[in-house]
Protein backbone atom coordinates (compact mmCIF):
# COMPACT_ATOMS: atom_id res chain seq x y z
CA UNK A 1 0.00 0.00 0.00
CA UNK A 2 1.43 3.32 -1.07
CA UNK A 3 0.48 6.64 0.49
CA UNK A 4 1.46 10.03 -0.88
CA UNK A 5 1.54 12.88 1.63
CA UNK A 6 3.19 16.12 2.59
CA UNK A 7 3.83 16.00 6.34
CA UNK A 8 6.54 17.57 8.47
CA UNK A 9 8.53 14.95 10.38
CA UNK A 10 11.25 14.82 13.01
CA UNK A 11 14.49 13.51 11.48
CA UNK A 12 17.84 12.72 13.09
CA UNK A 13 20.72 12.73 10.60
CA UNK A 14 24.31 11.57 10.71
CA UNK A 15 27.18 13.23 8.89
CA UNK A 16 30.01 10.94 7.78
CA UNK A 17 33.06 13.17 7.41
CA UNK A 18 35.10 10.45 5.65
CA UNK A 19 32.54 9.85 2.92
CA UNK A 20 31.41 13.49 3.04
CA UNK A 21 27.81 12.31 3.23
CA UNK A 22 24.80 13.07 5.34
CA UNK A 23 22.00 10.55 5.80
CA UNK A 24 18.85 10.25 7.89
CA UNK A 25 19.36 7.94 10.86
CA UNK A 26 16.02 8.02 12.65
CA UNK A 27 12.60 9.58 12.05
CA UNK A 28 9.52 10.12 14.13
CA UNK A 29 6.12 10.07 12.48
CA UNK A 30 2.67 9.82 14.06
CA UNK A 31 4.28 9.34 17.49
CA UNK A 32 6.32 6.32 16.37
CA UNK A 33 10.08 6.19 16.00
CA UNK A 34 11.63 4.41 13.02
CA UNK A 35 15.32 3.50 12.94
CA UNK A 36 16.57 3.72 9.39
CA UNK A 37 18.50 0.67 8.32
CA UNK A 38 19.08 1.52 4.67
CA UNK A 39 19.17 4.53 2.36
CA UNK A 40 17.97 3.39 -1.07
CA UNK A 41 18.71 6.53 -3.03
CA UNK A 42 19.77 10.08 -2.34
CA UNK A 43 19.08 12.51 -5.15
CA UNK A 44 18.38 16.16 -5.69
CA UNK A 45 16.03 18.30 -7.72
CA UNK A 46 15.37 22.00 -8.10
CA UNK A 47 12.03 23.61 -7.45
CA UNK A 48 12.60 27.04 -8.93
CA UNK A 49 15.82 28.19 -7.26
CA UNK A 50 15.35 25.96 -4.19
CA UNK A 51 17.43 22.80 -3.99
CA UNK A 52 15.69 19.77 -2.51
CA UNK A 53 17.47 16.64 -1.28
CA UNK A 54 15.43 13.46 -1.43
CA UNK A 55 16.33 10.48 0.72
CA UNK A 56 14.47 7.25 0.11
CA UNK A 57 14.92 5.10 3.20
CA UNK A 58 13.58 2.05 5.01
CA UNK A 59 13.56 0.64 8.51
CA UNK A 60 13.30 -2.84 7.04
CA UNK A 61 9.51 -3.02 6.97
CA UNK A 62 8.34 0.40 5.79
CA UNK A 63 9.64 2.64 3.01
CA UNK A 64 9.80 6.41 3.53
CA UNK A 65 10.55 9.20 1.10
CA UNK A 66 11.96 12.26 2.82
CA UNK A 67 12.23 15.65 1.15
CA UNK A 68 14.69 18.14 2.65
CA UNK A 69 14.17 21.70 1.40
CA UNK A 70 17.53 23.49 1.65
CA UNK A 71 15.89 26.92 1.46
CA UNK A 72 14.13 26.52 4.83
CA UNK A 73 15.79 23.35 6.20
CA UNK A 74 12.42 21.61 6.58
CA UNK A 75 12.02 17.84 6.41
CA UNK A 76 8.84 16.56 4.82
CA UNK A 77 7.62 12.98 4.56
CA UNK A 78 6.19 12.68 1.07
CA UNK A 79 5.62 8.95 0.62
CA UNK A 80 5.17 5.82 2.70
CA UNK A 81 5.00 2.31 1.23
CA UNK A 82 4.86 -1.17 2.74
CA UNK A 83 6.32 -2.78 -0.38
CA UNK A 84 3.06 -4.57 -1.23
CA UNK A 85 0.58 -4.10 -4.05
CA UNK A 86 -2.38 -1.73 -3.47
CA UNK B 1 31.30 -6.44 -55.82
CA UNK B 2 29.77 -6.79 -52.38
CA UNK B 3 30.91 -4.46 -49.62
CA UNK B 4 32.89 -6.46 -47.02
CA UNK B 5 32.12 -6.55 -43.31
CA UNK B 6 33.83 -3.76 -41.41
CA UNK B 7 36.90 -5.47 -39.90
CA UNK B 8 37.89 -2.55 -37.66
CA UNK B 9 38.18 -3.01 -33.92
CA UNK B 10 34.76 -2.69 -32.22
CA UNK B 11 35.19 0.71 -30.59
CA UNK B 12 31.58 1.77 -30.14
CA UNK B 13 30.04 0.95 -26.78
CA UNK B 14 26.29 0.92 -26.20
CA UNK B 15 25.14 1.06 -22.58
CA UNK B 16 21.55 0.29 -21.67
CA UNK B 17 20.28 0.42 -18.09
CA UNK B 18 18.18 -2.69 -17.58
CA UNK B 19 14.43 -2.04 -17.08
CA UNK B 20 15.54 1.46 -16.15
CA UNK B 21 12.52 3.07 -14.47
CA UNK B 22 11.61 -0.11 -12.58
CA UNK B 23 15.20 -0.81 -11.54
CA UNK B 24 15.60 2.75 -10.28
CA UNK B 25 12.40 2.39 -8.23
CA UNK B 26 13.80 -0.84 -6.76
CA UNK B 27 17.06 0.95 -6.00
CA UNK B 28 15.12 3.70 -4.23
CA UNK B 29 12.86 1.33 -2.32
CA UNK B 30 14.75 -1.73 -1.05
CA UNK B 31 11.42 -3.37 -0.10
CA UNK B 32 10.62 -3.73 -3.81
CA UNK B 33 13.84 -5.48 -4.78
CA UNK B 34 13.39 -8.94 -6.23
CA UNK B 35 9.64 -8.36 -6.61
CA UNK B 36 7.60 -8.02 -9.80
CA UNK B 37 6.88 -4.30 -10.12
CA UNK B 38 5.97 -2.03 -13.01
CA UNK B 39 6.17 1.68 -13.65
CA UNK B 40 3.04 2.75 -15.53
CA UNK B 41 1.88 6.08 -16.93
CA UNK B 42 -1.04 5.82 -14.47
CA UNK B 43 -1.63 3.24 -11.76
CA UNK B 44 -5.29 2.96 -12.88
CA UNK B 45 -6.35 -0.21 -14.79
CA UNK B 46 -6.16 1.54 -18.18
CA UNK B 47 -2.67 2.96 -17.45
CA UNK B 48 0.04 1.90 -19.86
CA UNK B 49 3.02 -0.06 -18.50
CA UNK B 50 6.21 1.88 -19.27
CA UNK B 51 8.75 -0.35 -17.56
CA UNK B 52 8.25 -3.76 -15.96
CA UNK B 53 10.98 -4.96 -13.61
CA UNK B 54 13.11 -7.93 -14.61
CA UNK B 55 11.03 -10.07 -12.20
CA UNK B 56 7.74 -8.84 -13.73
CA UNK B 57 8.98 -9.67 -17.23
CA UNK B 58 9.32 -13.31 -16.11
CA UNK B 59 5.52 -13.31 -15.58
CA UNK B 60 4.96 -11.95 -19.07
CA UNK B 61 4.43 -8.30 -18.15
CA UNK B 62 5.53 -6.22 -21.14
CA UNK B 63 5.97 -2.56 -22.08
CA UNK B 64 2.79 -1.13 -23.65
CA UNK B 65 0.45 -3.51 -21.83
CA UNK B 66 -2.24 -1.93 -19.66
CA UNK B 67 -2.17 -2.29 -15.88
CA UNK B 68 -5.35 -4.41 -15.91
CA UNK B 69 -3.73 -7.04 -18.16
CA UNK B 70 -0.46 -6.89 -16.23
CA UNK B 71 -2.37 -7.60 -12.99
CA UNK B 72 -4.11 -10.55 -14.61
CA UNK B 73 -0.67 -12.00 -15.26
CA UNK B 74 0.55 -11.26 -11.74
CA UNK B 75 -2.14 -10.07 -9.28
CA UNK B 76 0.37 -8.90 -6.62
CA UNK B 77 2.16 -6.64 -9.10
CA UNK B 78 3.26 -3.38 -7.46
CA UNK B 79 2.43 -0.55 -9.86
CA UNK B 80 4.11 2.83 -9.47
CA UNK B 81 3.69 6.07 -11.37
CA UNK B 82 6.87 7.59 -12.88
CA UNK B 83 9.11 9.86 -10.82
CA UNK B 84 11.12 11.72 -13.49
CA UNK B 85 13.38 13.50 -10.97
CA UNK B 86 14.82 10.12 -9.95
CA UNK B 87 15.42 9.03 -13.53
CA UNK B 88 17.03 12.34 -14.51
CA UNK B 89 19.34 12.09 -11.52
CA UNK B 90 20.35 8.52 -12.40
CA UNK B 91 21.01 9.59 -15.99
CA UNK B 92 23.28 12.41 -14.79
CA UNK B 93 25.10 10.03 -12.44
CA UNK B 94 25.59 7.57 -15.29
CA UNK B 95 26.99 10.37 -17.43
CA UNK B 96 29.30 11.48 -14.61
CA UNK B 97 30.80 7.97 -14.37
CA UNK B 98 31.22 7.69 -18.14
CA UNK B 99 32.95 11.06 -18.47
CA UNK B 100 35.91 9.52 -16.64
CA UNK B 101 36.62 7.51 -19.77
CA UNK B 102 35.95 9.90 -22.67
CA UNK B 103 33.91 12.96 -23.60
CA UNK B 104 32.60 11.24 -26.75
CA UNK B 105 29.33 10.31 -25.04
CA UNK B 106 26.06 10.49 -26.93
CA UNK B 107 22.86 10.01 -24.93
CA UNK B 108 20.28 8.08 -26.94
CA UNK B 109 17.55 8.28 -24.32
CA UNK B 110 17.26 8.60 -20.55
CA UNK B 111 18.60 5.03 -20.11
CA UNK B 112 20.80 4.53 -23.17
CA UNK B 113 24.18 6.00 -23.97
CA UNK B 114 26.63 5.46 -26.82
CA UNK B 115 30.37 5.98 -26.35
CA UNK B 116 32.78 6.22 -29.24
CA UNK B 117 36.28 5.21 -28.13
CA UNK B 118 37.87 5.82 -31.54
CA UNK B 119 39.60 9.06 -30.50
CA UNK B 120 40.69 7.94 -27.05
CA UNK B 121 42.32 4.64 -28.12
CA UNK B 122 45.77 6.23 -28.27
CA UNK B 123 45.49 7.27 -24.63
CA UNK B 124 43.77 4.22 -23.29
CA UNK B 125 44.93 0.84 -24.53
CA UNK B 126 42.95 -1.25 -22.03
CA UNK B 127 40.64 -3.79 -23.62
CA UNK B 128 37.18 -2.27 -23.93
CA UNK B 129 35.63 -5.37 -22.38
CA UNK B 130 37.61 -4.56 -19.20
CA UNK B 131 36.36 -0.98 -19.32
CA UNK B 132 32.81 -2.27 -19.85
CA UNK B 133 33.06 -4.56 -16.83
CA UNK B 134 34.50 -1.71 -14.76
CA UNK B 135 31.67 0.64 -15.81
CA UNK B 136 29.12 -1.92 -14.63
CA UNK B 137 30.90 -2.20 -11.28
CA UNK B 138 31.12 1.54 -10.90
CA UNK B 139 27.40 1.96 -11.65
CA UNK B 140 26.72 -0.44 -8.76
CA UNK B 141 29.18 1.26 -6.45
CA UNK B 142 28.56 4.91 -7.31
CA UNK B 143 24.90 4.99 -8.37
CA UNK B 144 23.34 2.09 -6.51
CA UNK B 145 23.89 -1.60 -5.89
CA UNK B 146 20.65 -2.55 -7.71
CA UNK B 147 21.53 -0.67 -10.91
CA UNK B 148 22.58 -2.99 -13.69
CA UNK B 149 23.40 -2.31 -17.31
CA UNK B 150 23.76 -4.33 -20.48
CA UNK B 151 26.77 -3.27 -22.50
CA UNK B 152 27.48 -4.02 -26.13
CA UNK B 153 30.57 -3.36 -28.23
CA UNK B 154 30.55 -3.17 -32.00
CA UNK B 155 32.25 -1.48 -34.95
CA UNK B 156 29.21 0.80 -35.40
CA UNK B 157 26.33 2.08 -33.26
CA UNK B 158 23.87 -0.39 -34.71
CA UNK B 159 25.94 -3.50 -33.90
CA UNK B 160 26.86 -2.12 -30.48
CA UNK B 161 23.13 -1.83 -29.72
CA UNK B 162 22.47 -5.32 -31.07
CA UNK B 163 25.29 -6.60 -28.83
CA UNK B 164 23.81 -4.83 -25.79
CA UNK B 165 20.54 -6.64 -26.42
CA UNK B 166 22.06 -10.11 -26.71
CA UNK B 167 22.20 -10.81 -23.01
CA UNK B 168 19.77 -9.07 -20.68
CA UNK B 169 20.04 -8.24 -17.88
CA UNK B 170 23.60 -7.39 -17.03
CA UNK B 171 25.28 -8.58 -20.23
CA UNK B 172 28.58 -7.58 -21.81
CA UNK B 173 28.83 -8.75 -25.41
CA UNK B 174 31.00 -7.94 -28.40
CA UNK B 175 30.11 -8.17 -32.08
CA UNK B 176 32.94 -7.89 -34.57
CA UNK B 177 33.71 -9.10 -38.08
CA UNK B 178 34.59 -12.57 -36.75
CA UNK B 179 31.27 -13.36 -35.05
CA UNK B 180 28.85 -11.10 -36.95
CA UNK B 181 27.30 -13.79 -39.13
CA UNK B 182 27.09 -16.27 -36.26
CA UNK B 183 25.28 -13.58 -34.25
CA UNK B 184 22.81 -12.87 -37.06
CA UNK B 185 22.14 -16.60 -37.27
CA UNK B 186 20.62 -16.70 -33.78
CA UNK B 187 18.48 -13.56 -34.07
CA UNK B 188 15.06 -12.77 -35.52
CA UNK B 189 14.41 -9.77 -37.74
CA UNK B 190 12.48 -8.10 -34.91
CA UNK B 191 15.54 -8.36 -32.66
CA UNK B 192 17.30 -5.82 -34.89
CA UNK B 193 16.91 -2.25 -33.59
CA UNK B 194 14.88 -0.24 -36.09
CA UNK B 195 13.01 -3.20 -37.55
CA UNK B 196 9.37 -3.15 -36.49
CA UNK B 197 6.51 -5.38 -37.63
CA UNK B 198 5.83 -3.18 -40.66
CA UNK B 199 9.43 -3.36 -41.88
CA UNK B 200 9.44 -7.08 -41.09
CA UNK B 201 6.44 -7.56 -43.39
CA UNK B 202 8.14 -5.59 -46.17
CA UNK B 203 11.28 -7.68 -45.81
CA UNK B 204 9.22 -10.89 -45.77
CA UNK B 205 7.56 -9.80 -49.01
CA UNK B 206 11.04 -9.77 -50.57
CA UNK B 207 11.73 -13.29 -49.22
CA UNK B 208 13.90 -11.95 -46.40
CA UNK B 209 12.95 -13.84 -43.23
CA UNK B 210 16.06 -13.76 -41.04
CA UNK B 211 18.84 -11.27 -40.25
CA UNK B 212 21.15 -13.48 -42.27
CA UNK B 213 18.83 -13.21 -45.32
CA UNK B 214 18.76 -9.46 -44.68
CA UNK B 215 22.56 -9.32 -44.62
CA UNK B 216 22.83 -11.37 -47.81
CA UNK B 217 20.21 -9.34 -49.69
CA UNK B 218 21.76 -7.43 -52.62
CA UNK B 219 21.96 -3.67 -52.33
CA UNK B 220 19.75 -3.25 -55.39
CA UNK B 221 16.96 -5.32 -53.80
CA UNK B 222 17.06 -3.34 -50.54
CA UNK B 223 17.31 0.00 -52.30
CA UNK B 224 14.81 -0.48 -55.14
CA UNK B 225 12.33 -3.01 -53.81
CA UNK B 226 12.26 -3.23 -50.03
CA UNK B 227 12.83 0.31 -48.77
CA UNK B 228 12.47 2.14 -52.10
CA UNK B 229 14.69 4.88 -50.76
CA UNK B 230 18.21 5.64 -49.59
CA UNK B 231 17.28 3.74 -46.41
CA UNK B 232 17.99 0.52 -48.30
CA UNK B 233 21.59 1.67 -48.79
CA UNK B 234 21.85 2.69 -45.14
CA UNK B 235 20.69 -0.77 -44.01
CA UNK B 236 23.18 -2.38 -46.39
CA UNK B 237 26.02 -0.46 -44.67
CA UNK B 238 24.64 -0.80 -41.14
CA UNK B 239 24.33 -4.58 -41.34
CA UNK B 240 28.00 -4.81 -42.37
CA UNK B 241 29.20 -2.74 -39.44
CA UNK B 242 29.79 0.54 -41.27
CA UNK B 243 28.75 3.67 -39.40
CA UNK B 244 25.71 5.47 -40.70
CA UNK B 245 23.97 6.56 -37.51
CA UNK B 246 26.51 8.95 -35.94
CA UNK B 247 24.47 11.99 -36.82
CA UNK B 248 23.25 14.66 -34.44
CA UNK B 249 19.90 16.04 -35.46
CA UNK B 250 19.12 19.68 -34.78
CA UNK B 251 16.04 20.48 -32.78
CA UNK B 252 13.21 21.44 -35.11
CA UNK B 253 10.29 21.76 -32.75
CA UNK B 254 9.08 21.87 -29.16
CA UNK B 255 6.14 19.67 -28.37
CA UNK B 256 4.15 18.27 -25.53
CA UNK B 257 1.57 15.52 -25.43
CA UNK B 258 -0.84 14.03 -22.93
CA UNK B 259 -2.59 10.67 -22.74
CA UNK B 260 -5.86 11.39 -20.95
CA UNK B 261 -6.67 8.94 -18.14
CA UNK B 262 -10.34 9.41 -19.13
CA UNK B 263 -11.37 10.31 -22.66
CA UNK B 264 -13.30 13.56 -22.97
CA UNK B 265 -15.01 15.61 -25.67
CA UNK B 266 -15.71 18.50 -23.28
CA UNK B 267 -14.33 21.61 -25.04
CA UNK B 268 -13.58 23.35 -21.73
CA UNK B 269 -11.51 20.45 -20.42
CA UNK B 270 -9.70 20.10 -23.72
CA UNK B 271 -8.92 23.83 -23.74
CA UNK B 272 -7.53 23.58 -20.22
CA UNK B 273 -5.33 20.66 -21.17
CA UNK B 274 -4.22 22.42 -24.31
CA UNK B 275 -3.30 25.52 -22.30
CA UNK B 276 -1.16 23.44 -19.96
CA UNK B 277 0.55 21.71 -22.88
CA UNK B 278 1.25 25.12 -24.46
CA UNK B 279 2.60 26.44 -21.17
CA UNK B 280 4.97 23.47 -20.77
CA UNK B 281 6.18 23.46 -24.37
CA UNK B 282 6.39 27.27 -24.37
CA UNK B 283 8.47 27.36 -21.19
CA UNK B 284 11.01 24.96 -22.73
CA UNK B 285 11.04 26.83 -26.03
CA UNK B 286 11.50 30.26 -24.42
CA UNK B 287 14.20 28.91 -22.11
CA UNK B 288 16.16 27.86 -25.19
CA UNK B 289 15.56 31.34 -26.71
CA UNK B 290 13.34 30.37 -29.61
CA UNK B 291 10.09 31.60 -31.07
CA UNK B 292 7.91 29.44 -33.32
CA UNK B 293 6.22 30.21 -36.61
CA UNK B 294 4.01 27.19 -36.99
CA UNK B 295 1.83 25.03 -34.82
CA UNK B 296 0.71 21.39 -35.09
CA UNK B 297 -2.08 19.72 -33.20
CA UNK B 298 -2.98 16.07 -33.08
CA UNK B 299 -5.92 14.27 -31.46
CA UNK B 300 -6.37 10.55 -30.98
CA UNK B 301 -10.00 9.64 -30.34
CA UNK B 302 -11.61 6.89 -28.31
CA UNK B 303 -12.83 5.24 -31.52
CA UNK B 304 -9.12 4.91 -32.47
CA UNK B 305 -9.36 7.46 -35.28
CA UNK B 306 -6.79 10.20 -35.54
CA UNK B 307 -6.93 13.80 -36.66
CA UNK B 308 -4.06 16.25 -37.04
CA UNK B 309 -3.78 19.74 -38.39
CA UNK B 310 -0.88 22.17 -38.78
CA UNK B 311 -0.68 25.82 -39.65
CA UNK B 312 2.00 28.36 -40.36
CA UNK B 313 1.46 31.66 -38.65
CA UNK B 314 2.15 35.15 -39.96
CA UNK B 315 3.58 36.22 -36.66
CA UNK B 316 6.12 34.79 -34.28
CA UNK B 317 4.71 32.83 -31.37
CA UNK B 318 6.48 33.20 -28.06
CA UNK B 319 4.19 33.67 -25.07
CA UNK B 320 1.95 30.92 -23.75
CA UNK B 321 -1.03 33.06 -24.73
CA UNK B 322 0.15 33.33 -28.36
CA UNK B 323 0.92 29.61 -28.55
CA UNK B 324 -2.41 28.72 -26.99
CA UNK B 325 -4.49 30.92 -29.30
CA UNK B 326 -2.78 29.40 -32.36
CA UNK B 327 -3.31 25.84 -31.04
CA UNK B 328 -6.90 26.50 -29.93
CA UNK B 329 -7.75 27.70 -33.44
CA UNK B 330 -6.65 24.33 -34.74
CA UNK B 331 -8.56 22.47 -32.02
CA UNK B 332 -11.70 24.35 -33.05
CA UNK B 333 -11.34 22.95 -36.56
CA UNK B 334 -11.91 19.34 -35.50
CA UNK B 335 -14.27 17.86 -38.08
CA UNK B 336 -16.27 15.98 -35.44
CA UNK B 337 -16.71 16.33 -31.69
CA UNK B 338 -15.48 13.02 -30.34
CA UNK B 339 -13.93 11.86 -27.07
CA UNK B 340 -10.20 12.54 -27.14
CA UNK B 341 -7.79 10.05 -25.54
CA UNK B 342 -4.49 11.64 -26.56
CA UNK B 343 -3.75 15.29 -27.24
CA UNK B 344 -0.45 16.56 -28.64
CA UNK B 345 0.77 19.97 -29.70
CA UNK B 346 4.06 21.05 -31.19
CA UNK B 347 5.57 24.32 -32.29
CA UNK B 348 7.96 24.36 -35.23
CA UNK B 349 9.72 26.65 -37.72
CA UNK B 350 11.87 27.83 -34.86
CA UNK B 351 13.71 31.13 -34.97
CA UNK B 352 16.19 32.41 -32.41
CA UNK B 353 14.62 35.02 -30.12
CA UNK B 354 17.60 37.31 -30.43
CA UNK B 355 18.46 39.61 -32.03
CA UNK B 356 15.24 41.17 -30.91
CA UNK B 357 13.89 44.06 -32.95
CA UNK B 358 12.29 46.48 -30.49
CA UNK B 359 9.16 48.27 -31.60
CA UNK B 360 9.06 52.03 -31.82
CA UNK B 361 5.65 52.21 -30.18
CA UNK B 362 4.57 49.83 -27.47
CA UNK B 363 1.83 47.52 -28.65
CA UNK B 364 -0.38 44.97 -26.95
CA UNK B 365 2.06 42.27 -28.12
CA UNK B 366 5.02 43.98 -26.49
CA UNK B 367 3.17 44.34 -23.21
CA UNK B 368 2.06 40.71 -23.34
CA UNK B 369 5.59 39.48 -24.02
CA UNK B 370 6.95 41.55 -21.14
CA UNK B 371 4.30 40.11 -18.84
CA UNK B 372 5.10 36.61 -20.13
CA UNK B 373 8.81 37.11 -19.46
CA UNK B 374 8.01 38.29 -15.92
CA UNK B 375 5.83 35.21 -15.29
CA UNK B 376 8.64 32.98 -16.57
CA UNK B 377 11.07 34.64 -14.18
CA UNK B 378 8.72 34.08 -11.23
CA UNK B 379 8.28 30.43 -12.20
CA UNK B 380 12.05 30.06 -12.59
CA UNK B 381 12.49 31.37 -9.08
CA UNK B 382 9.67 29.58 -7.26
CA UNK B 383 8.99 26.52 -9.43
CA UNK B 384 6.76 25.47 -12.30
CA UNK B 385 3.12 26.65 -12.35
CA UNK B 386 3.47 29.09 -9.44
CA UNK B 387 1.76 31.59 -11.76
CA UNK B 388 -0.48 30.08 -14.39
CA UNK B 389 -3.10 31.32 -16.84
CA UNK B 390 -6.56 31.47 -15.24
CA UNK B 391 -7.79 28.77 -17.62
CA UNK B 392 -5.49 26.30 -15.85
CA UNK B 393 -6.96 26.92 -12.39
CA UNK B 394 -7.77 23.73 -10.53
CA UNK B 395 -5.70 21.45 -12.73
CA UNK B 396 -2.33 21.65 -11.00
CA UNK B 397 -1.78 17.91 -10.96
CA UNK B 398 -3.02 17.26 -14.50
CA UNK B 399 -0.36 16.66 -17.16
CA UNK B 400 2.34 15.46 -14.88
CA UNK B 401 6.05 15.76 -15.35
CA UNK B 402 7.03 12.90 -17.64
CA UNK B 403 10.03 11.58 -19.51
CA UNK B 404 9.33 10.58 -23.05
CA UNK B 405 10.55 7.37 -24.61
CA UNK B 406 12.76 7.22 -27.69
CA UNK B 407 13.62 10.38 -29.57
CA UNK B 408 14.06 12.20 -26.28
CA UNK B 409 17.71 13.00 -26.85
CA UNK B 410 17.01 16.69 -27.29
CA UNK B 411 15.11 16.78 -24.02
CA UNK B 412 18.19 15.33 -22.32
CA UNK B 413 20.09 18.41 -23.41
CA UNK B 414 17.62 20.37 -21.28
CA UNK B 415 18.57 18.20 -18.28
CA UNK B 416 22.23 19.08 -18.73
CA UNK B 417 21.56 22.82 -19.06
Amino acid sequence: MREIMQEKVDVVTIYDRTAGRIAPYRLRWHGKTFDITKVGLHYTYWRGRDLHHIFTVTDGTTFFKLDHDTSNLQWMLTEVHDGLAD
Amino acid sequence: MDLPINANEPLVMHIDLNSCFATVEQQANPLLRGKPIAVAAYASPAGCVLAPSIEAKRYGVRVGMNVRTARLLYPQLVVLEPDPNKYRFIHLMMRKVLRNYTDRITPKSIDEVVIDFADSRMLNKRPLTDIGAEIKQRFRREIGEWISASIGLGPNRFLAKVAAGLQKPDGLEVIDHANLLATYERLRLLDLPGINVRYEARLNAAAIHTPLDFYRAPLRLLHRQVFRSVNGYYWYLRLRGWEIDAIDFKRRSYGQSYALPQATADPKQLSQLLMKLCEKAGRRMRKADYVAQSVWLSCLYRDRTHWARGRQTHRQLATTYELFIAAQRLLNQQPAIKAVTHLAVSFADLMPTSPYQPELFETEDTRRRRAGAAVDQINNRYGEFIITPALMLGMESRILDRISFGGSVKELQEIYD
